[in-house]
């Protein structure tokens, strides 16, 4: 074959169009019709190389088109249609850019086939996404926001020295398997980067920070795109790794232990992110064909029922304006649709039978117990334990029960919400009770059945006691209005210190000399003029004042340099793609 | 709307309910016994009977009492903890 449409095409150029665009209808029309353009894309696409040309004496590869970066276009253009129909009724044109520009870049992530391709889809997934929270426009997630970017950059960062020591190593950027015995610092530092978005503990603090204060609708796209597309580079570069075994059993656990404990709705799902991300780490790590079909069975799945529920929450919060536990309650009455969307998800990601959990999850914890790996199965197990008792029974009982009467009242959301829900339901039992519909899309060759007695069986005593325990044990999960604090303790804290340094040290140091020059440097001003002139010029003005001046002033300089550097960052990196792109399609 | 009145329904005959549950999880036990019955797996999770069953009674009761333990000790602050 020799034509191949990038598919991120239809997002950047849509994304330009889409604020010319005056008519309410018609703005409608084309948000809609973007995704629904990549889907046909997808549909036609045939496996092969695309878009390959040399640059800077490397090969650029732009479109790797095999079934294992098949299967996360699909997934994404699915979810991208599913996110702009929950999204329609938002009005800001900035969102809408904005979200485009991270689907296609998650996109151009997917099939980029070098480690620079990579590199820049990657960087305008981070600096797009952080709209999506600052579009909430509370001064919590422009703070949070701020500290999401930060983060991202540094594990741009660490790819980015992985990627040049790689490319130091070997000679080229071609991104490939790596084989576990021929890995050292750069393989390790790219895993690192890969690991920060795939939000491995402990790397993983600033999804639980970020996700609660996106938007709405932002948080529905952004829970299905940055750890997903993390997965997938793990799955392309580094199966077979045994840390990613380990890590990923411990941050299943992890994820659920922080979400039996949290308040907030929406911080729950988040923690449920980094818990459900972790069975697919975990089937990276264990590395089987097994484990691998189960990790991009178990992301397909995953992205459908995780964006249903955060558009499930995401509709509460809407409606009542918290998304806070202790302040909900009594929903049923009045979000009774809501609420049942919800449960959908709720039980897809628990993994009940005839649910898209059942037959993705259980691949992976059938690869660990078919390779004799029964403290991960177990491990697993407890944390599927866990997502029950938190995303299934706590929250659904918590948010829509537990009280007679609801203390804020609230109606369903608007219709285009509903729809989104609706059909992301019946995806997730459609994928429940058709596996095949998934498991076809598989890289590797499947034989997995969930469906055999055992299974079934071993399932619904897991989720069934769960369940009991629950009842029993329902007072004392009540929901507390407290946060709790995480691995982002340390550079929150840490950024404190730094501040204070800044503020007490710095400031006071200024001060201090700003009062010297004042009681005694003006004295001596007014009583010997000319010496003083110098001596203050050359001795305290230059030597002391002027160097906690400078050193603020280096501070000013940085922040606007940094400031500066964001924004050219993004034009620069847009620009540089339009043109990539044009080459792509008139120059093959 | 229908959903609501099945709803209703149900939390008017909670003791109901609860009988059904309760004959339900009995089931799942005995057929898990007997899905057991003239097999023999690799591994001890696959040949003891409703071991899934004391699995997620303990893993539950574990997950709850050590997570809230920890909150209520030095994880939980707050809301206002980073200011």
């Amino acid at each position: 074959m020799d034509k191949w449409l990038h598919p991120a095409i239809f997002y950047f150029i849509g994304s330009l169009l889409l604020p010319f665009i005056r008519n309410e209808k018609a703005k409608k029309v084309f948000i809609l019709l973007i995704p629904i353009l990549s889907i046909i894309d997808v549909a036609f696409m045939q496996v092969g190389v695309y878009g390959k040309f040399s640059f800077l004496n490397t090969t650029l590869i732009f479109g790797r088109v095999d079934k294992l970066s098949l299967i996360f276009a699909w997934v994404f253009v699915i979810m991208a249609f599913l996110g702009a129909l929950y999204a329609l009724h938002v009005k800001e044109d900035g969102h809408h850019v904005a979200g485009s520009f991270y689907i296609g870049s998650s996109l151009g992530a997917v099939f980029a086939g070098d480690y620079f391709t990579l590199f820049i889809f990657w960087e305008i997934m981070a600096f797009s996404s952080v709209f999506l929270v600052w579009y909430r426009k509370e001064q919590r997630s422009i703070d949070a926001g701020y500290r999401y970017l930060l983060v991202h950059v540094f594990g741009g960062l660490l790819f980015f020295t992985g990627m040049m020591l790689y490319y130091y190593k070997t000679g080229n950027l071609l991104f490939e398997r790596i084989l576990p015995i021929n890995a050292g610092l750069p393989e390790y530092l790219i895993l690192a980067g890969f690991c920060l978005n795939a939000a491995v503990i402990p790397l993983h603090a600033w999804l639980p920070d970020a996700y609660p204060e996106a938007t709405v609708e932002g948080a529905v796209l952004m829970c299905a795109f940055t750890t997903k597309t993390a997965v997938y580079v793990l799955l392309r570069g580094f199966p077979g790794f045994e840390i990613l075994a380990i890590f990923g059993t411990a941050m299943t656990v992890y994820g659920v232990f922080y979400a039996v404990i949290e308040n907030d709705m929406r911080r729950v799902l988040a923690y449920h992110i980094v818990s459900q991300v972790g069975y697919m780490v975990a089937g990276i790590g264990i590395g089987t064909e097994l484990a691998l079909n189960g990790a991009c069975s178990h992301a397909f799945a995953h992205i459908l029922y995780k964006a249903l529920l955060f558009m499930g929450t995401g509709a509460v919060l809407y409606m009542t304006g918290t998304a806070k536990l202790s302040k909900l309650g009594g929903l049923y009455k009045y979000m009774p649709l809501t609420m049942i969307f919800y449960i959908v998800g709720a039980v897809s990601i628990s993994g009940f039978p005839l649910f898209s959990g059942f037959v993705s999850k259980s691949m992976i914890v059938a690869a660990a117990h078919h390779e004799g790996r029964i403290t991960l199965m177990l491990l697993m197990n407890l944390a599927g334990i866990g997502t029950f008792l938190s995303v299934g029974l706590k929250v659904t009982y918590f948010a829509f029960f537990s009280k007679e009467e609801a203390p804020i009242k609230a109606k369903e959301p608007p219709k285009n919400m509903l729809w989104a829900m609706g059909l992301t339901s019946a995806l997730c039992f459609i994928i429940g009770v058709y596996p095949q519909s998934l498991y076809q899309l598989l890289p590797y060759h499947n034989e997995y059945n969930p469906f055999t007695p055992p299974h079934v069986s071993e399932m619904l005593q897991i989720l069934s006691f769960t369940g009991l325990i629950f009842f029993l044990l329902v007072k004392k999960l009540a929901p507390e209005d407290k946060m709790n604090l995480d691995v982002d303790y340390f550079y929150r804290k840490g950024a404190r210190i730094f501040m204070w340094i800044d503020e007490k040290v710095i400031s006071v140091v200024d001060a201090f000399w700003g009062e010297l020059y004042r009681t005694f440097g003006l004295k001596l001003l007014f009583k010997n003029a000319d010496i003083s002139y110098g001596f203050d010029r050359i001795a305290i003005d230059g030597v002391v004042d002027g160097s906690a001046k400078g050193v603020r002033g280096l501070g000013g300089l940085a922040k606007f340099l940094q400031g500066g550097r964001i924004q050219s960052y993004i034009g620069l990196s847009i620009l540089i793609l339009i043109l990539i792109m044009g080459f792509v399609i008139y120059g093959k | 709307m229908n959903v609501l009145k099945y709803i209703e329904m149900l939390r008017k005959d909670m003791k109901m309910l609860k009988k059904v549950l309760i004959a339900y999880l009995i089931i799942l036990v005995i057929y898990d016994v007997i899905i057991h019955i003239g097999k023999h797996g690799h591994y001890y999770v696959d040949n003891i009977p409703a071991f899934w069953t004391l699995f997620g009674i303990a893993g539950c009761f574990i997950l709850i009492k050590v997570a809230k333990g920890i909150a209520h000790t030095f994880l939980g602050k707050n809301e206002d903890y980073y200011g």
